[in-house]
């Protein structure tokens, strides 16, 4: 443990997660994706979702800055749209699988009596393989933006209350929540006061991979044919709707696989440096 | 010990249990008619009705997921819709593609990540280690689909180094068919190494600050010695956990991989189960997926107890 | 760079042993899934035709010109002048696959069943007044009334009136046993179906002949069309059905495979809800069929005009059916006129639903762009974009359409396109179209038949009973050295030659 030794202070939080450049890198990467597809439509600087069909498949130019699409639509434009939406897949995904694991992680962690039937039931929830999952149940709800989050989100609770399981079974035990309890407060206070104030870091570690992983399942699902219907445009179902068109227009699955990777990509880095500055013990990382 | 291992196996039995429950509410959860669906638009509703008495669909819930169950801890589960067969046989059919693509990525994954990322741990901080550790999570950015396509385009078609598609055909003998699955396994590995290195990596860095590999260090033993001789010995149970974490990873990716390059697995079988409405299928590979993930969970927590006995529990 | 080395060693000794599968007298056909059944009476999938062709035959068959010859049949039937008995002589010395040999009860016991449980036998069960055996090798189908296309329907291989042994025949067929010039040898869903060529075979003596040149026919289902093209371009696949017309450059362009154009193939159509909806409304049908950009709507699904032609015309020119009664109403594009339609019609802004699905890209884009052209006459357009299993379930339900997309070859008797019949799940039942449709099933007269057809294909256009969007190409592909394979949009491969 190469930070036990040190004796003074540990560097502060933003010290730590602004100390690797790739986190900084990877931050402002994700914040300029955001407004770039949350900004950019709204100066209308591209006539969005206007059809041409004679224009299809117009590579990059001065006409159409990324190109034109199977129905002469502007690819620039309707990637900031459809980013709006895959953001709104990872974010939604994030959110609801971190709220739903955390009630569930702090019952488990908190209630004896629960804890066993709950870490049973997250673990055969963890047994299932997530595209698998996902699939079946997108399969059953349809191929809504709504439904792909409802389904994203059943699949990756689990994990998050696990976690939340885990430290709260750590936190509970710690002095000051000892002396908490023994003041009389109820347990409700006690687990959104103390505990929850405790977990919130890896929670929050948690839902950046998430988000992440969240915004390349969405697109894995359109792939194989049950994702998000193609008339809601979202990078997956834009990577999917190009693949026909690989050879005579590339830039339509690059694009936007070029938007899914570098997103995931900078989440996880932003995750990673999150972690490290939220978890001083892991300072050997850097 | 005992002790130990009979609360681990009635554990798994539990899981097992709320798999299949699972499994069960899962599709009674699908809209529309199983029968309905089972005979086709032609259908009248006195067959639709008929069907259903035949398959139990009218039992009271309980009655029909005790006998779920019941069959299912049997060794049935139930026939497919499609193929008018056992679910398991079909499953047994299509277990092959999927097990051998699983290992042999998981093989090229440790392959590519194991010595990167002891690489990378030893000059850690170097230019070497920051690059390859993002890399590596870069290819798992990639949505693998993309990956496969453009591997299969340019390797397979227009290289011909590998084969296109498919598992060989009627005649291919086991070579044949390992052949089909080397492009699959590589790409399917790229995207897992990601997670394999990060995990060497971080494994290595904690060794490698233990206080044993320190005292080899102060002892003037060269750093490759230490390497090998102390760090990498450790570096056994790490791996082993690697394994069992990725594997339900391995089967997500398959599913993508196996459509990409057709293969006849149970990823490509329920993808087609899904899109036929085939719902014994889905539930089928789902439990057998699901408990064949808790064994290897169950065997790689053994492997661990027996190995590292610091490991308290 | 030792590991890429050692990697590349690796595959290429793996290569060596793969290539022998491409033995000669092979023929490996990429299919775009796997067949439901292999019993044709019971589908009307193309895929189904493909396969079964090989294994099991009807009584008559279409030579390349679309006239229907005899295939188990020996002769032509002998039609009694009043339209009503069909004499059917049998071919001798026909043996089934399982060593029986072919004789009248076989084929009255399957003729029966395909009045029961193929959906084309339905349509005329009630016309037929019995069917029997007049002879060992003879038999005769009894009319109730004139029938035309009668020898069409029992021409076709979709939901066909194929012979099966008396023996086997039950309403659900488990192991199919045929006459043809192939039978299965194995079969694993998903992955193939290997068919051997069959010793007992005699030629037919109208037919084209089956010259059973390939020693093995494989059929391997590829659903993804990426996948069906990388396979034919790579040289792993001879022959493969149903490519995108964008790998048509590549084709092309490649040494080892080249594209095979059905021109015309087909017509994409709009099946329209007369059952229940607001289409109900004919002036509400007026405004859509007047509002639709095809021109744009066949663009976007086929981006080049080589895989497409702006035809109104039932049947492209060429054709024995091709008319130009009412094609005036096609492809009028004014959204202006699509707008006072909608006023007459009281339009109230509920909304149109497209029923679609993404199993056809090019279903998809056409509905894109009739959605943008009916939005700027002023409708509410909803795409329900589902895949084609819901698709297919959905379009049962006519609660659930206004207008559901999808496509039909261009079919040898226009009997055969079912949305003419009120029976049909749109049910078009408009009562001067029934009479008119009366007329030409009864009528035997082929001139006549043609004319008659014309009034038909008019009222289609004014009464909006069905919109076709056009005419299409459709591609498929085949290797360099491919010979004897006829294009079709069902192609067979007994006279497949593979040079390699």
């Amino acid at each position: 443990m190469a930070t036990v030794s040190q004796t003074h202070q540990p560097p502060g939080f933003r010290d730590v997660l602004f100390a690797r450049r790739s986190t900084v890198v990877a931050l402002v990467c994700f914040v300029v994706i955001v407004l770039a597809c949350y900004v950019l439509p709204t100066l209308d600087l591209t006539a969005i979702g206007k059809m041409s069909v004679r224009n299809r498949l117009t590579p990059p130019g001065a006409d159409y800055f990324l190109g034109a699409d199977a129905f002469g639509r502007d690819v620039l434009g309707r990637l900031l749209v459809a980013g709006q939406t895959s953001l709104q897949i990872g974010l939604g995904v994030a959110i609801l699988s971190s709220s739903a694991g955390i009630v569930i992680g702090l019952v488990a962690g908190f209630f004896r009596r629960l804890d066993t039937p709950l870490s049973r039931l997250i673990d055969a929830m963890m047994a299932f393989p997530d595209i698998l999952l996902a699939l079946s149940l997108v399969a059953i709800f349809g191929g809504t933006v709504g439904n792909v989050i409802l389904a994203l989100s059943i699949v990756y609770t689990p994990r998050v209350a696990r976690i939340v399981r885990a430290s709260t079974l750590v936190v509970r035990e710690l002095p000051y929540v000892e002396a908490a309890r023994a003041l009389g407060s109820s347990t409700l206070t006690i687990m959104v006061t103390h505990v929850l104030r405790n977990i919130l870091s890896p929670i929050l570690v948690q839902a950046t991979f998430i988000f992440a992983y969240a915004m390349l399942a969405e697109a894995g699902l359109t792939f194989l044919g049950v994702g998000v219907d193609p008339s809601t445009p979202t990078w997956g179902t834009m990577v999917n709707e190009g693949r026909q068109y690989i050879d005579n227009a590339f830039f339509l699955i690059l694009f936007p696989g070029v938007a899914i990777a570098l997103s995931v990509l900078s989440l996880q880095l932003v995750g990673d440096g999150l972690r490290d500055a939220l978890d001083p013990k892991l300072n050997k990382e850097t | 010990m005992a002790k130990y291992l009979l609360r681990r196996f009635v554990g798994m039995v539990v899981v097992i249990i709320l798999v299949l429950t699972i499994a069960f509410v899962l599709v009674r959860l699908a809209p529309g008619d199983p029968a309905a669906l089972m005979l086709g638009p032609d259908a009248t509703p006195e067959e639709a009705a008929e069907l259903r008495t035949r398959l139990g669909l009218d039992d009271p819930i309980i009655l029909q997921y005790a006998t779920f169950v019941g069959n299912a801890l049997k060794g049935d589960l139930g026939e497919s819709l499609f193929f008018n067969r056992p679910v398991t046989s079909i499953l047994a059919d299509r277990a092959e593609p999927t097990i051998f693509l699983a290992l042999m990525s998981l093989f090229f994954a440790l392959f590519i990540a194991t010595p990167i990322g002891i690489y990378a741990a030893y000059k850690r901080g170097s230019l070497l280690d920051q690059s390859s550790v993002t890399s590596a999570m870069l290819a798992a950015s990639i949505p693998s689909f993309l990956t496969g396509l453009v591997f299969q385009r340019v390797l397979a078609t227009n290289l011909g180094w590998f084969p296109t598609a498919g598992y060989g055909g009627p005649d291919a003998d086991i070579w044949v068919r390992l052949g089909h699955l080397i492009l699959p396994s590589i790409t399917l590995g790229i995207t897992n190494s990601a997670l394999i290195l990060r995990f060497t990596r971080a494994s290595m860095l904690d060794i490698l600050g233990e206080d044993y590999v320190r005292t080899a260090r102060a002892k003037g033993m060269p750093e490759r010695r230490v390497i090998l001789r102390h760090a990498l010995k450790n570096a056994g149970i790490p791996i082993i956990t690697v394994v069992g974490l990725t594997f339900a990873l391995l089967v997500s990716g398959a599913v993508v991989t196996e459509r990409v390059f057709n293969l006849p697995g149970m990823g490509n079988l329920v993808v087609n189960a899904v899109l036929r409405r085939d719902y014994p299928v889905i539930q089928g590979t789902l439990i057998i997926v699901a408990s064949i993930y808790v064994l290897i969970n169950l065997a790689t927590d053994l492997i661990y107890f027996f190995i590292d006995k610091r490991v308290k529990y | 760079m030792s590991v890429r080395k050692s990697l590349f060693a690796l595959s290429s000794a793996l290569m060596l042993s793969v290539s022998p599968v491409l033995a000669a007298g092979t023929v490996n056909v990429a299919i775009i899934g796997e067949p439901d059944t292999f019993d044709p009476m019971v589908s009307t999938k193309d895929v189904v035709s493909i396969v079964t062709q090989h294994f099991v035959e009807t009584l008559y068959t279409f030579d390349e010109s679309w006239a229907v010859v005899p295939l188990l049949a020996a002769d032509m039937p002998e039609i009694s002048d009043d339209g009503l008995t069909y004499k059917i002589p049998l071919r001798e010395g026909v043996t089934f696959h399982d060593g029986s040999s072919m004789d009248s009860a076989d084929a009255v016991a399957s003729l029966k069943r395909w009045l029961e449980v193929s959906s084309r036998g339905k349509s005329v069960a009630d016309k037929v007044a019995g069917v029997e055996a007049s002879g060992p090798n003879e038999v005769t189908i009894t009319m109730k009334e004139p029938y035309a296309p009668l020898l069409s329907l029992l021409a076709f291989s979709n939901s066909a009136a194929v012979v099966y042994p008396e023996e086997i025949i039950a309403p659900e067929i488990e192991t199919i046993v045929g006459t043809g010039p192939y039978k299965i040898e194995a079969h694993e869903p998903d992955q193939y179906t290997q068919l051997v060529r069959f010793d007992g075979y005699t030629q037919p003596t109208g037919a084209a002949e089956r010259k059973q040149v390939p020693d093995e026919i494989r059929l391997i289902p590829v659903p993804d069309g990426n996948t069906r093209a990388e396979g034919l371009l790579s040289g792993q696949y001879d022959y493969a059905d149903g490519l995108s017309t964008e790998t048509y450059d590549r084709l092309e362009a490649s040494d080892a495979a080249e594209p095979v154009l059905l021109q015309p193939f087909g017509w994409p159509v709009f099946a329209v809800n007369h059952k229940k909806g607001i289409m109900m409304d004919l002036n509400i049908r007026k405004a859509v069929q007047a509002a639709l950009p095809f021109d744009d709507m066949l663009f976007a699904g086929f981006g080049n005009e080589k895989f497409f032609k702006t035809d109104g015309a039932l049947y492209p020119e060429g054709w024995t059916w091709h008319s130009d009664a009412g094609v005036e109403l096609y492809n009028q594009n004014d959204q202006e006129k699509a707008a006072e339609y909608l006023k007459a019609a009281g339009y109230d802004g509920s909304p149109l639903r497209i029923l679609t699905s993404h199993q056809y890209e090019f279903h998809y884009q056409m509905a894109e762009v009739a959605k943008a052209g009916l939005e700027a006459a002023g409708m509410k357009v909803q795409l329900d974009v589902v895949d084609w299993a819901t698709l297919a379930q959905n379009r049962n339900n006519p609660d659930l359409w206004d207008i559901y997309i999808t496509h039909s070859p261009f079919l040898p008797e226009p009997a055969l396109i079912s949305s003419l019949f009120s029976t049909a799940r749109e049910g078009w039942d408009n009562p001067t179209k029934n009479e008119i449709l009366n007329r030409f099933t009864s009528e035997s007269d082929p001139e006549k038949r043609k004319a008659i057809f014309g009034e038909l294909q008019k009222i289609v256009l004014e009464d909006v009973g069905f919109i076709k969007v056009g005419d299409f190409n459709a591609l498929q592909g085949k290797a360099k050295g491919l010979t004897g394979v006829n294009p079709s949009p069902w192609p067979a491969f007994w006279n497949a030659q593979v040079s390699k």
